[in-house]
């Protein structure tokens, strides 16, 4: 069971036209109308899910893509797949734009952009076979693999680690982290250039997480496929991802590079986040310390958004300035090229600790007075 | 993962001169995986209560589909007016002479007071008319319940709005009281009231009122069902794939409703055999000659045969109650072995 953790050098011919954007989106906005009244039902508002939001995913790269829970990470996913269908904005595959394209206009799209799902128990078919699962995409597009379909699913199969001779047997004799695989498999059964991977480690526990997530790793490596990695795990994130967004209540609050903005962020909010991570610390506390900031309270409600800055209910820098005006991503003074920040008032580019902890959530700080 | 059994082979393989070739078989064979449908019908066969009930259900089926046959082996037929052919074995009013209406070697079940038809034939084709209608009430139902109710599960939006809302309206209607006023109303729209009514009409109105009302109870539940379905994963996986409409519903929603399909049709199929023979004991079902199990009900509580020979009713009741608690039976084993979790 153990993953070989051996990673070939990623192969340069397939990421040959690495840094040439494949997927672009800018704009997109998803609005799930709320329905309410008597006797005549109508719309009374809109879930503001994805409200605004630009991103580029090059050829042969991972985005990864962060936020807590409730934040339209996986929205954007559905919409970038087309599973939703998006309220505004555009979403252009190799300068194609397929934001409102058909199921017939997409379809020779459709083998190029694949999905891998959160949940393992509930992303395969319990009435079908291991081998029909992994063979109904190339069914669909009408693929016919030299050799034969039976024989590219025990190779897909073993690529994502598993027995070939699993073919003829059901999801339910299988854990889940082996479920994993098998989804993973699909995805790659139709040699797609972009997998959009809606949190497909959270459902696993830890130990499998790895496996999986240095599967994929190899997988995006070796066959140089991009990847639009979501999740709320910041670790997972920066293992697997070359470039990160931070979302917070469906906009993009900073992007960057790895390095950028897991070492040097600038939001505020990418600030918290990271201190949120827990660290083991083995050596002595204070040297080396990170900063410490812990916020107070939930995400607003998407139907209502804060104006201006959406973080600012939580922000620790809010002025009047935030409340009226909506801070532009740019790239601010002090970020390296391409890490965007939406902020009026940004941290310092540094996750050092500070002379005072930052603890907005009253019950921890009544807990530590004591 | 092999090795303890191979070292184990490689020993004994000493004594018994090399046999452990043997030994790998089951090993690949284990590699055959079970689909959800083989475990339920092991866990179906390890169910005795199951398995009896289902050899009745079959008994009866077998017998309604023989009756043409047995009663040729038996050499007599419904129809036969007994009291004008052997006038000898009747009174002045009909009854048969011998006690418990003339059951002899000859009518095994005897005869029936006043026409002096035969027991045994007509029991066998009143068994072989009613599970015939109730099969195919069940059938017209369980399609159109599969038709309509994953169309509206699967479209959701007005097309479930209004699937929905007339499965209501349905389910609102009294049955019984429906049923026997609408069938002679149903039947006067085929044939005028001055004609004899054929006996088909009789049986596609019989079949088409139970069906009008009959399919709401298994579309509600298979609407529930893909509701559910439809939100899974891998039929978003399916749509990413591009899966057309049609093929998400043959491949992915309707292999995953089959079990709910399978359990309501097993406990719809006695229902309607009742609902029938409520009806022809009514009178407005199948009427004399034609046999019926319901209709023979009625025949047994008319004043002429429930004085004189008191046995006639143990016929179609007894062999009705054992084809419902078997049928019933059935459905629950069925159920069980489905979903084993469940529990009674």
């Amino acid at each position: 069971m153990k993953e070989d953790l051996v990673l070939p050098a990623p192969r340069e011919a397939a990421t040959g036209g690495a840094g040439e954007p494949l997927l672009v989106v800018e704009g997109l906005t998803k609005h799930f109308p709320v329905k309410g009244g008597f006797p005549i039902r109508r719309t009374v508002g809109a879930v503001q899910a994805v409200d605004g939001i630009d991103l580029t995913v090059n050829v042969g790269e991972s985005f990864g893509l962060v936020g807590e829970s409730g934040c339209g990470k996986s929205t954007t996913g559905r919409l970038i797949t087309r599973l939703l269908e998006p309220t505004a904005g555009t979403i252009s595959y190799r300068g194609q734009d397929i934001s409102h394209a058909g199921r017939k206009q997409l379809a020779p799209i459709r083998s190029e952009i694949q999905m891998i799902f959160q949940d393992p128990y509930s992303s395969l078919n319990p009435r079908q076979t291991v081998g029909k699962i992994i063979s109904g995409p190339m069914e669909i597009n009408g693929i016919e693999p030299d050799g034969g379909r039976e024989r590219r699913v025990r190779e897909l199969l073993e690529i994502v680690g598993l027995n070939p001779e699993h073919y003829n047997r059901f999801p339910h004799e299988f854990s889940g982290g082996q479920r994993q695989r098998i989804g993973v498999a699909r995805a790659l059964a139709l040699e797609p250039k972009l997998i959009v991977a809606d949190e497909p480690v959270s459902a696993l526990d830890v130990s499998i997480q790895a496996q999986v997530v240095n599967l994929l790793k190899k997988v995006q490596q070796e066959l140089g496929i991009a990847f639009l990695f979501i999740a709320h795990d910041l670790a997972v994130v920066r293992h697997f991802s070359h470039r990160v967004a931070v979302m917070y209540l469906g906009k993009i609050i900073e992007v960057g590079d790895r390095n950028s903005i897991y070492t040097r962020p600038r939001h505020p909010y990418t600030h918290a986040l990271l201190s949120a991570v827990p660290e083991v610390d083995l050596t002595d506390a204070g040297a080396g310390r990170r900063e410490r900031i812990r916020l107070a309270g939930d995400v607003p409600s998407p139907i209502a958004p804060p104006s201006g800055c959406r973080f600012r209910t939580r922000c620790w820098k809010a002025q009047d300035k935030c409340a009226t005006e909506e801070p532009p991503l740019i790239q601010i003074s002090g970020n390296r090229a391409g890490h965007l920040t939406a902020c009026h008032f940004p941290e310092d580019p540094t996750i050092e600790g500070r002379d005072e902890d930052i603890v907005l959530d009253p019950a921890l700080a009544a807990l530590e007075e004591d | 993962m092999t090795s303890p059994i191979d070292i184990e082979g490689g020993g004994t393989s000493v004594v018994v001169d090399g046999e452990p070739e043997p030994k790998k078989k089951p090993e690949e064979q284990q590699l055959v995986g079970r689909s959800p449908g083989q475990l339920m019908w092991i866990r179906f066969r390890r169910d005795r209560a199951g398995v009896i009930s289902a050899c009745v259900v079959i008994f009866f089926f077998v017998i309604g589909l023989a009756a043409p046959l047995i009663s040729k082996l038996y050499g007599k037929n419904p129809y036969t007016v007994y009291a004008d052919e052997r006038p000898e074995l009747f009174d002045s009013a009909g009854v048969p002479l011998q006690p418990n209406g003339g059951i002899s070697g000859e009518f095994w079940f005897g005869l029936e007071p006043g026409n002096g038809y035969d027991v045994f034939t007509k029991l066998l084709y009143g068994i072989r008319n009613s599970l015939m209608i109730s099969l195919a009430v069940t059938v017209a139902t369980v399609v159109t319940g599969i038709l309509l109710g994953v169309a509206a599960g699967y479209l959701g939006g007005k097309p479930d709005f209004w699937i929905s809302r007339l499965v209501d309206f349905l389910l609102a209607f009294p049955a019984q009281l429906f049923f026997i006023a609408s069938m002679p109303v149903v039947v006067s729209l085929f044939v005028s009231p001055r004609d004899e009514t054929p006996v088909y009409v009789r049986v596609v109105a019989l079949i088409a009122v139970q069906w009008v009302l009959g399919w709401m109870s298994l579309a509600r539940i298979l609407r529930g069902t893909t509701l559910a379905l439809r939100e899974r994963e891998f039929i978003e996986a399916a749509k990413v794939s591009g899966a057309p409409p049609g093929r998400i519903i043959r491949k992915e929603i309707l292999p995953n409703v089959v079990t709910p399909i399978l359990v309501q049709s097993t406990y719809m199929l006695p229902n309607f055999v009742t609902a029938e023979a409520g009806l022809s004991f009514l009178g407005v079902g199948i009427v004399e000659p034609t046999p019926d199990w319901g209709q023979m009900f009625s025949k047994a509580s008319t004043e002429l045969v429930m004085q004189n020979d008191i046995t006639y009713m143990f016929f179609p009741g007894i062999s009705m109650i054992i084809f419902i608690v078997a049928f019933n039976l059935l459905g629950d084993s069925v159920r069980d072995a489905f979903d084993p979790k469940s529990e009674r």
